[in-house]
Order: C-alpha cells, then sequence, then structure tokens
C-alpha cells in the first residue's frame, strides 16, 4: 500500500472518530450507521487509477481536514446571505442550513392530505420502520465509499413524502444552504425523496453558499417513484469559490413513472454531481437536462449512470458545458441495456464549448447494450464558438462582446427551455447571463 | 424469426474453414519463460548483444508489471508459464535462400490458406512475406523490391543486416514500459516483418504478410517495424489464420509505423485467427499493441481492420499525430458471434497543428457475441485548429449479444474540434421488409444490408482483401437476421 492510499483512509477515519458509533437514532438508522461505518473502512479508495475517478481528482480533498457540521446553526447568519428566496411566492419553502432543517425560516403550512415535507431526521425518529423500505435502498452504503460516509455521519436531510395519487397543487422550493465562516466543514445532507403510486411534484433544489465559505458538501439524496408518478426536478448549484461539492443522486423508477430534471452547475471550486437511475418496472421514462459553466480553477463533473434494467424504458439526456480560463469541465455518462431489456429506447448527448486556451473539456459518454431489439445513440462536440456566427452577428452591429455573449447563450438555451416553470426559467437565464458578462471580462483580460 | 435464428445457429456452428494442422517437424522450445529462454530466442536468431539486452530490459520490467484488468472482457487467467515462446519449422541447412528451399508441406500450408506465395503465380503486385509460427519463413519479389530500394524482410534479418535502423525505431513508437502485453512482446518477440521505403520511393507493390499459427501450445510474438522516410509511400497488408485446438493461444504482437515528412503509410489488416468452438473452448487470445507515429509534417497513417477472428481481439491501432497538417485515419469492422469477444478501438493523439483523424468503427455483434469500441481523441494544448471525426455504429444480430461503446475524448485546445457520433440498432425491420417487397429473399437482404453498414471501411480497403473480407463477413453472417 502506498503512503498515498494509507493518507487518504486516514482521511476518513479522522472524520469517523468525530462521532460516536451510535447516536440513539432509532434502530433501522443506527444499523445503517454502523454497517456503513465498517463500509468505509474497506470500500476501494478513490483515486486517480480508478475509472469513476479518471478526471475529477480527489488528493485536493485529502490534502484538507474538515470537520463535520454537527452544530444547529444562529438564523440571524442566514439573514446575511441575501436572495434565498425565489421570486415566486406560491412555493412551499424550505430552508436547509449545512444540512439541516431550519423550521423557522421554512413555510410548510396547510400541507394537504397525505403529503409530508420537512427533516427526514424528524420523519425517521416519528416513524423509522415505514421509512425503512426506502431509505437506504436506492443508496446502498457498499458500493460508494463517500455515500457511506454520508450514512455513516448521517443527521438530517430533506424528506418528501407523498401518498398514493397525491398531487400537489403547490411547487416546493428547497434552499440547502452552507455556512463555513470560521472552520473548513463537512456538510453531509441526507435526503429522501418519496411519490408513491400517481403522486405528482414539482421540486427546485438549490445549493448556494454565503461569501466564501469553505467546505466540503458530501450529500446523498434518494428519489423514489413508485407506479406512475411524476416528479419535475429542478437542481441549482451555485457555491463559493472555496467549496468542494460531491453529490450523489439516486433515482428509482417504478412502472410509467416519469422523472424530468434539469441540473445546473455554476460554481464551486470543486464540484461534481453523480446521478443514477434505475429503471424498477416497464413503461417509465427520465430526461434529464445539464448545463454546466466552469472557470478560473474550477471543475465541474457531471457523472450519469443509466440502468436499463426493464424492457420498455426510455431515456433522454442532454448536457451541455462552457469551460473557460483554466477550468475544467468533465462528464461521464453511461447507459446500461440489459440484457431482457428489448425496446429501450435512450439518447444521449454532450455538447460543450471550450472558449480559452487552458480550459480543459474531458468527456465519456458511453454505451453498453446486452439486448438487440433497441434504439440507442449518443453524441458528443466539443469546439469553440464558430467564427461564421461571430462575424455574422458583428456585420449586424453587434459589438464582440455582445455577440459572444448572445451566442453562449443560445448555445444555454436548449437546457434552460427544458424548465416548464417560468420563474425559474427566468431566474436560472439571469443567473446564467450574469455569469457570462463574467466570462467574457475574463476573456477578454487573456 | 424461428428461421432467423436456426440459420443464426446454424452459422454459429459452422466450421472455421483454415483450422487443418500442417504436419511439419518443428524446432519447439519447452513452455515456460525464464532468461534462459529469451537468451536461447536471441542466439536462436543470432542477435547482437544490444539486441539480447533491450529483450533482458523488458523482460525484467514486465515482472514487475500487473496482466490489465479494464478491457471489456472476461478470460480466465494466462499461465505465462505453460507457452512455448519459440517454434520453428526445423529447417534444412541455413535456412531458405529462395522459394525452392523451403518446405513443400509449408508452401502447401499457404496455398491451401490461399496465399500467393509462389511468385509465378502471385496476385499481381503483392509481395509477400509469410510467418509460420515464429519465424518467417518466405519473402517473395524481393529482387523487384530491392530495385525500387525498399527493404522488405523478416525483423531477424532485418536486426542482423541493418542494425542501425532497427536500433534507431524499433521500440520508438511502442516502447518496452508502454503496456504488459507489449512489455512481454518486447521480450520475447520471435519475427516478424520489416519494411523501410526510402525517401521519395513510391512502394511499386503492395507489400503483405501472412501470420499462421501452427504448433500447439505455442505463443506467437511477432513485431512489425514500418519505416517510411519523406515523401515515400507504401501500402501494407496482413492476414492471420490458425488451426482449430480447444487450448486458447496467445497471441500478443506489436505493429509499429514510422512517417516521416510528407509520407504515407497505409494498414490493412484481415484478422480471423482461430475464434474458439461454439462453447467458447479454444480460439486465439489476439492481444495486439499497434501504433503508428505521424512523426513529419503532412504525414499520413491509415488503419483499416477487418476482425472476424479471435476468441478475444484486444486492440487499439492508434496515432500520434506530431507532425503539422498530419493525418490520421482508423477504419474498421469488428464482428463477434459465438462466444467471442472484441474489445477494439483506436487512439487519436493530436500533438501538431492543423492535424486530422477520423474514426469509423462498425461493430456487429450476433450469436453470444461481445463487441466493445473503446477509443481515445485526445487534443493537447499545442493542436492549432485540430479536427476530429468519429463515428461508431453497432449492428445487434439477436438478443444474446452485447455492443458496447467506449468513447474518451480530452480536449485541452479551444480551436480544436471533435465530433463523435455512436448508434446502436438491429436491422430495422422496414429496411428489411422493403428488399424482400423488391424480390429478394430474406437472407440477400440481410447480406446487403450488412454490406451497406461496413462499405464505408470496405472501401479504404485494397482490392484484394476487399474482396476476402466481404467474403468473410458473408460466411460469418449471412442469412442472419435480427
Amino acid at each position: 500500500m502506498s503512503s498515498k492510499t494509507v493518507e487518504s483512509r486516514s482521511w476518513f477515519e479522522q472524520l469517523l472518530q468525530h462521532e460516536a458509533p451510535v447516536t440513539n437514532e432509532p434502530a433501522v438508522v443506527d444499523e445503517e450507521r454502523l454497517a456503513a461505518r465498517a463500509a468505509v473502512q474497506e470500500l476501494p479508495l478513490p483515486g486517480r487509477r480508478q475509472e469513476l475517478w479518471r478526471y475529477s481528482s480527489v488528493s485536493e480533498i485529502f490534502e484538507q481536514s474538515f470537520e463535520p457540521a454537527t452544530e444547529d446553526l444562529d438564523v440571524e447568519l442566514m439573514a446575511e446571505s441575501g436572495d434565498w428566496l425565489l421570486p415566486d411566492t406560491q412555493a412551499y419553502r424550505l430552508l436547509f442550513v449545512n444540512g439541516r432543517f431550519a423550521p423557522a425560516l421554512s413555510n410548510v403550512q396547510e400541507l394537504p392530505e397525505g403529503v409530508r415535507l420537512g427533516s427526514l431526521r424528524t420523519a425517521l425518529h416519528a416513524d423509522a420502520q415505514s421509512l425503512a423500505i426506502w431509505f437506504g435502498q436506492a443508496a446502498k452504503h457498499d458500493t460508494h465509499i463517500f455515500t457511506a460516509l454520508n450514512t455513516a455521519l448521517m443527521h438530517d436531510g430533506l424528506f418528501i413524502h407523498l401518498a398514493a395519487e397525491t398531487k400537489l397543487d403547490r411547487p416546493i422550493e428547497v434552499m440547502h444552504l452552507n455556512l463555513a465562516p470560521e472552520k473548513p466543514l463537512l456538510i453531509q445532507p441526507r435526503n429522501l425523496v418519496v411519490l408513491e403510486r400517481g403522486a405528482q411534484a414539482e421540486l427546485t433544489e438549490r445549493y448556494r453558499s454565503s461569501g466564501d465559505s469553505h467546505y466540503f458538501h458530501n450529500g446523498v439524496s434518494e428519489i423514489v417513484l413508485e407506479e406512475g408518478a411524476e416528479l419535475e426536478h429542478y437542481r441549482l448549484q451555485m457555491e463559493s469559490n472555496k467549496a468542494y461539492h460531491l453529490h450523489q443522486g439516486f433515482l428509482a423508477q417504478g412502472a410509467n413513472s416519469r422523472y424530468r430534471n434539469t441540473t445546473l452547475a455554476l460554481g464551486g471550486k470543486w464540484s461534481r454531481y453523480d446521478l443514477q437511475v434505475r429503471f424498477k418496472a416497464e413503461g417509465a421514462d427520465c430526461e434529464t437536462n445539464g448545463l454546466y459553466l466552469v472557470g478560473e480553477h474550477q471543475l465541474t463533473d457531471q457523472h450519469l449512470d443509466v440502468l436499463h434494467d426493464t424492457p420498455h424504458n426510455s431515456g433522454r439526456h442532454n448536457y451541455k458545458g462552457i469551460a473557460y480560463s483554466s477550468g475544467k469541465a468533465v462528464f461521464d455518462g453511461r447507459i446500461l441495456v440489459a440484457k431482457d431489456a428489448q425496446k429501450t429506447d435512450a439518447h444521449l448527448s454532450n455538447k460543450n464549448l471550450l472558449l480559452s486556451r487552458r480550459a480543459e473539456v474531458d468527456t465519456k459518454p458511453q454505451l453498453e447494450i446486452y439486448a438487440d431489439d433497441v434504439q440507442c445513440s449518443h453524441g458528443t462536440t466539443v469546439g469553440q464558438l464558430d467564427p461564421q456566427q461571430r462575424f455574422y452577428l458583428q456585420s449586424r452591429g453587434l459589438d464582440a462582446d455582445t455577440a459572444r455573449k448572445m451566442l453562449c447563450i443560445g448555445f444555454a438555451s436548449e437546457v434552460l427551455e427544458s424548465i416548464k416553470r417560468e420563474a425559474i426559467r427566468d431566474y436560472t437565464l439571469s443567473r446564467m447571463q450574469g455569469a457570462l458578462d463574467n466570462v467574457i471580462e475574463k476573456l477578454n483580460e487573456q | 424469426m424461428s428461421t432467423a435464428s436456426d440459420s443464426v445457429d446454424e452459422l454459429i456452428k459452422r466450421g472455421y474453414e483454415h483450422g487443418f494442422v500442417t504436419s511439419i517437424e518443428s524446432d519447439t522450445v519447452a513452455p515456460g519463460l525464464d532468461e534462459d529462454v529469451i537468451r536461447f530466442i536471441s542466439a536462436k536468431k543470432g542477435e547482437p548483444d544490444w539486441m539480447l539486452e533491450r529483450r533482458l530490459k523488458a523482460y525484467h520490467y514486465w515482472l514487475e508489471m500487473k496482466d490489465p484488468e479494464w478491457a471489456h472482457v472476461k478470460h480466465p487467467d494466462i499461465d505465462f508459464q505453460a507457452i512455448s515462446y519459440y517454434s520453428a519449422p526445423k529447417k534444412k541447412g541455413d535456412g531458405p535462400q529462395s522459394l525452392d528451399e523451403v518446405d513443400p508441406e509449408l508452401l502447401a500450408t499457404y496455398e491451401k490458406l490461399g496465399i500467393p506465395l509462389d511468385e509465378q503465380k502471385a496476385l499481381a503486385g503483392v509481395a509477400v512475406d509469410a510467418v509460420f509460427d515464429s519465424v518467417s519463413v518466405a519473402t517473395t519479389f524481393r529482387k523487384e523490391l530491392a530495385e525500387a530500394g525498399v527493404i522488405f524482410c523478416s525483423i531477424s534479418e532485418a536486426i542482423r543486416d541493418y542494425p542501425e535502423l532497427v536500433k534507431e525505431h524499433l521500440g520508438s513508437v511502442v516502447p518496452h514500459a508502454d503496456n504488459y502485453y507489449a512489455c512481454l512482446n518486447s521480450a520475447v518477440f520471435s519475427d516478424g516483418t520489416f519494411v523501410y521505403v526510402p525517401k521519395g520511393v513510391k512502394c511499386p507493390m503492395e507489400l503483405s504478410t501472412y501470420f499462421r499459427i501452427n504448433e500447439a501450445k505455442t505463443g506467437q510474438f511477432e513485431r512489425t517495424l514500418i519505416i517510411a522516410e519523406e515523401g515515400s509511400e507504401v501500402s501494407y497488408l496482413e492476414g492471420c489464420t490458425a488451426p482449430m485446438r480447444d487450448e486458447n493461444q496467445l497471441h500478443a504482437a506489436i505493429v509499429e509505423l514510422v512517417a516521416m515528412k510528407d509520407a504515407r503509410i497505409k494498414y490493412s489488416t484481415v484478422q480471423n485467427w482461430y475464434p474458439g468452438d461454439a462453447e467458447g473452448r479454444g480460439g486465439i487470445y489476439n492481444f495486439v499493441t499497434k501504433r503508428g507515429d505521424c512523426r513529419g509534417d503532412n504525414s499520413h497513417i491509415s488503419w483499416t481492420q477487418v476482425e472476424t477472428g479471435s476468441a478475444i481481439t484486444w486492440k487499439y491501432p492508434s496515432c500520434i499525430l506530431r507532425g503539422d497538417n498530419s493525418v490520421g485515419e482508423f477504419y474498421s469492422v469488428a464482428v463477434t458471434r459465438g462466444k467471442q469477444q472484441a474489445d477494439t478501438g483506436t487512439k487519436m493523439i493530436h500533438i501538431g497543428k492543423n492535424t486530422r483523424s477520423t474514426i469509423v468503427s462498425k461493430g456487429i455483434s450476433a450469436g453470444e457475441g461481445q463487441n466493445t469500441y473503446r477509443g481515445l481523441v485526445r487534443m493537447t494544448p499545442r493542436a492549432e485548429d485540430a479536427r476530429n471525426h468519429t463515428q461508431c455504429d453497432s449492428l445487434l444480430i439477436g438478443d444474446k449479444c452485447g455492443a458496447h461503446t467506449f468513447p474518451y475524448m480530452e480536449i485541452r485546445n479551444p480551436t480544436a474540434k471533435v465530433e463523435h457520433e455512436a448508434t446502436t440498432s438491429k436491422i430495422s425491420e422496414d429496411q428489411l421488409f422493403y428488399c424482400q417487397q423488391r424480390g429478394l429473399s430474406e437472407e440477400d437482404a440481410v447480406s446487403m444490408i450488412v454490406n451497406g453498414f461496413c462499405k464505408e471501411v470496405f472501401r479504404e480497403l485494397p482490392m484484394e482483401f476487399a474482396v476476402e473480407a466481404q467474403k468473410l463477413l458473408n460466411v460469418t453472417l449471412e442469412g442472419a437476421v435480427g
């Protein structure tokens, strides 16, 4: 064993020492935590030689020490963080600070029957037995060391449960606010979203941080869609330039369920989102769209792993990336169609704009197919802005910067337009425009 | 549907045409690998000391290496001590000086294989170097080639006769530390082909090597080196067969191409090693490292391969596009049926300005075959205005096979442009219906569609090979309906 692997193993072990192995949670949770704790000590360590970590190096994270965020933070601190409200006032709002539910600034009053919204910790304490059929089922702690770490030290996170045939009339808006003003923290939200048969919901999740908070976010989300359930899911990640953000989403789709997702990654020093999709029965549909923008000293990595285990499921996955300055954009998508998953329809696309000399794009769209009656494709492109298009716009009287910005917005809008709710679409568009002003400025400096 | 699957099954059971064994007395070293074996091989070849030193260095490095596990193939561990690393037909006297001296049994073998060794009957314009187990047995058209200044001989002869050229270039494209099997090859390679085309010479004929593994329990480790000097041009063909045996045999070759300024190398392969029987017993493990170095500006290297044989194919003919404006091409048809596995593709490393690469990969899987495309396109920061276009298509025939695509793209230059497309599907029922409705039988329709699917690659092959490839494909797949 090399000294490096010893170091990274002890990085995990040090984190585990911050807490007692068992903390009087419900038995189900304690068992999970104990098993996960053992798994952290045994699972393979992430490193360059592993395919899963080929392009996003974790060594930088292992060089720093983080302390698990265990305190409930003062609400006043949050007030400074400014615009954490979305312009839409209709929504049910939930605020999580460092992965912990902050009821004072949340609005989950007047919930319709069959709807539970709030803290996973509270829900588990109230009713661990009935949640056990979902909790820890999609996100197995014995396959991935960071999932195991999340489970071993889990405290709280988002909990959504819709009983059968419940259709939520208002969207759910969740703000995950990460604050680490003093010391580097390890923040580990654990989210569970369950939509039972025929339920419908729309969920917007935003990951933000204040100032230049320095932390490692190691989140896990489990999303369970039972037969005929539909979830519209927006995930907007914009964090500080000292933030390390790793989040793993595990999606389990039942028969005829429908999942639509748009993911935006616009910030953080190092951010990575892994989405794992598993189809449990026939007729389900999964659509994911992603947009990411990386600049100076930033890395973003989007991992998508879709397993078609059963026949007659469809998936469309469209990811776009823009890299400038010394930014590094990584995409790794895999569609696996198992032996009996006939009539699968799966398409994967990844397009990238490379705007600067020092920027880097690494992309790996994969198809693994064991059934013959399928329609599968993937496509990838990497290139710069088309000089002819730029010339065309300039010949119509636009200045060079506006032309560039317009082309970038045009490139991004395919993904932004997949957002159905207007308020969120406008919000992301204005965010994107703001970010692009910064990009153009940076490009002009070079 | 049942008739279709019947004919697929029938095809899977179809015999392997080249599966005969030639009874020739041969000189075979006992199985096992150690320093002595390497010294034995080197001595047998009458090699100079520097060559032996290189071999030993590679061997010691290999001992430290680990068997690679990343490929999408499954096979039991290979016992490297159970393989014989050298086998040669027993020579009469000092080895053949001309065709008349070659063992007539050997000539008959090549005749059975359809290799025109006999110069009189040779297909016009193809010079052949035939490699039997570990040694090169005959090279034709030497005189004509020598007149043009082209050196075409076995690598053993080259080490003896042109040591300076070999010393400079051997291992310069694939160093011994490159990968596990390349390292093994660097230690134990027995023979192979050497081609040197001097400055400004356009090689007057196609050059060709035919490889055959004959002896049981042997491995074949051949080594090919082609050097094209400034402004020269050469087209090289390679074919392979082996007898039917129920153990697995290892073929771990290295091919190195060096193209100087304005040079063009075209390398075509029709690989039809014994694929094993219907239950997956036997067959060749074809673990090959092929790489071309476009060293000079405006150089051009083109790989074309038709892979229908081998139990496992594991090879990535690659191009290092070092010179400005250099061009790399990779055209591939890989067919897997029965229990065959193929993990093949290419690497295009763009270093020079305005470099261009094209990748066209067609995978056909039938029976329980597993077909994988694995490719890398890397644009380094210096590769201004470089371009790549990749097209990977897979065709699935039957519901027990698999087709996989693992492309890697690493782009570090904003002026570079990279495009990748991949599709996977079975033969469309609409296409079949259309053809049948015009009066074609189901079998002809499938054959036509499959040939159309592969056309982009076949048209890159030299004439003789295109015919052979098409024939091979028909033998493998005709009548199969998805």
